[in-house]
Parts: C-alpha cells; structure tokens; sequence
C-alpha cells in the first residue's frame, strides 16, 4: 500500500510541526524555559540508547555495550492555526551530546540558556551550533531579575560572532521567554535572507 | 480480523520489555522519522483499530488529533524508538499518515515565508 507522508503543509488544513532547541547545561533552567510558554505540562519522553560501558560492571556478560535511557522534556505552543511549534529541552549531561544531533535536525533555531556563574557548562551546546550552522542565540537567565554579568562580558567569555543576539531573561517569565523566541526566529530570518547555509 | 490477540500484558507499567513490543527491531530503516513528525489516524486506521495491539492501537486512538511522534512516546510511557517502529509499520499499513516538519532550506522563498509565519505566531502570543 502506498503510505502518506506529507512534508510542512502541502495538503489540506493539516498542521506543519516546526521547533526550536533549547540547550544549555545541566540545571540551567531548560526545563522551566520551556514550561513558562508552552500550552502543555512539558512532557518527558525517553530514548534508550546503546552506549559502550566504562569496564565498571561487576558481570561481565560478554558485552561491552550497556542500554541507558536518555529523558527530553518538551512543550508545545499552537501558532495560529495551521503551525505547531515544539520546544525541545536537550539532555543536560555531555554524554549525551550525540542526541543533539537528531534534536537539531530540522530546528529552525536554538536557544543557549546560561547561567553566567557556571558559564563554561555552555561551551559545548555552542561549540553545536556553531559547527552545524544552526542559528542560535544566547539567552543568560537572570535567575531573580539579576544581571551579574554585563553583555560584553558575556560575549567575550563565549566567544561568539557578534552577529549572535545575546539576551537575558528571567526563565520562569513567559514574555522573557516569548521575546527570547521572537529573537531566534529573527535571527534565523536574517541568516536565510542573507544566504548563510543550514544543515 | 485473523490476527490472534495475545492476553494484555500491562504494557503501560513497563512490566513488557520495551522492544518485545516491535518484535526486536530497533530501527526503521531509511525512514527516519523526526521527533515533532505529526501523526494523524486515518479512517481506515481507526476503522481497525481492533486489529492492531497494544501500543498500535493506543497509536491510532491518539492521533484521532494530530499528535507528534515525541509526544506519543511521552503519553504511553514508551521510549521514543518504539513508537517509531509501530508508527511506521502503521504508516505502511495505512493506518496513519505522517506530516514531516518543512526542510529547513535557506535556499528557499518557501522557507523564508515559513519564519515569518513562525515569527508572526509568536509575537501574537
């Protein structure tokens, strides 16, 4: 039989599904980023993964492989009526970063949320984007209304292209978290106008 | 309507292992399903909803209103790669179509059209 597959929103009133990432270190405030604008509890969903083991088990099967679950927390926000965008929250530890690979596929932009005080748990969602070309901005989330960390600071410690937008933002706010949106889209439109590549 | 039903085996407890639910199988071949995918029942699907088991059928009974595949996982309890492999096998059987996200091509007027689609939705919040 002949399967129905549809890309975006080529037939009907069907629903394009389009998201966005959010990354950052563990505990930076992924999780509650997502619930403050998402029109769902944000929802877990677990992959289990295949990874090699660190020659720590005390039975030795005979593998070298172990399974582990990996969680991903994510919401969901109706955009008028024919659009649905995901928020998807990347899994916080590095072991885990081969996951990203499947969660930036498709994403019309990324999130970086950092918390200025553990700044270095970011490099490696950065170093992400930068190599894949997935349009980004850095969101520093101000825990409490506190800048502790001026933009240029930031921006030199990250050492990002200036034409990266970097915002702050209270995570449990959902116009911080709506403005913080609105600048990835933004960002990601001035990258399609002006021809840089996306993967 | 030939297909035996084996008893229920509390699945949403996790008392089955999860990939006894797709015979083994893992992966879905070249058919790589995004996590955001939308899955919608067909009326054939939903027409047959008895034939199928298990987590097929709570598929079908889910995607009445089009439900992403991530999101399937998450309200059955089940990692996101089974849902994968059932869904495709649903999809081969017509039982649910599938609404891939657009490609993210710069390249494209389409594409540009799409962000500011985005954009304006969430301005509008």
């Amino acid at each position: 039989m002949e399967s129905s597959r549809s890309e975006g929103n080529s037939e009907g009133n069907r629903l394009t599904p389009v998201k966005i990432v959010v990354a950052g270190g563990f505990g930076v405030g992924k999780t509650t980023f997502v619930g403050a604008i998402s029109e769902i509890e944000p929802l877990r969903s677990e992959a289990i993964i295949t990874e090699a083991s660190e020659g720590i088990d005390e039975l030795d099967l005979g593998t070298s492989k172990t399974m582990t679950t990996v969680a991903m927390d994510f919401g969901r926000i109706s955009l008028k009526h024919d659009l649905v965008l995901y928020l998807f929250g990347t899994p916080g530890q590095d072991r885990f970063h081969f996951m990203w690979n499947e969660l930036a596929r498709g994403a019309i932009g990324a999130v970086v949320l950092v918390d200025t005080r553990r700044i270095e748990a970011c490099f490696a969602a950065i170093d992400f984007f930068e190599k894949r070309g997935t349009p980004f901005v850095v969101a520093v989330n101000t825990f409490h209304g506190r800048r502790l960390h001026g933009e240029q600071e930031v921006r030199g410690a990250l050492q990002i292209a200036a034409s990266v937008p970097i915002l702050y933002c209270d995570a449990r706010v959902r116009v911080d978290v709506q403005r913080v949106l609105v600048a990835v889209v933004e960002h990601a439109l001035d990258r399609a106008t002006s021809g840089a590549g996306v993967s | 309507m030939s297909v035996w039903d084996p008893p229920h085996l509390q699945v949403g407890s996790r008392i089955v292992r999860p990939y006894t639910m797709t015979g083994g199988r893992t992966e879905v071949g070249e058919r790589a399903i995004a996590l955001e995918a939308l899955v919608v029942a067909t009326a054939e699907g939903v027409r047959n909803r008895h034939r199928y088991r298990w987590e097929s059928a709570e598929i079908i009974t889910l995607s009445r209103k089009e439900t992403a595949v991530i999101e399937l996982a998450a309200l059955l309890d089940v990692p996101i790669g089974v849902v994968k492999v059932l869904t495709g096998d649903l999809l081969d059987q017509g039982a649910v179509s599938i609404t891939d996200p657009p490609a993210t091509d710069t390249e494209g007027e389409g594409y540009t059209d799409l962000l500011n689609k985005v954009l304006d939705g969430i301005k509008s919040l």
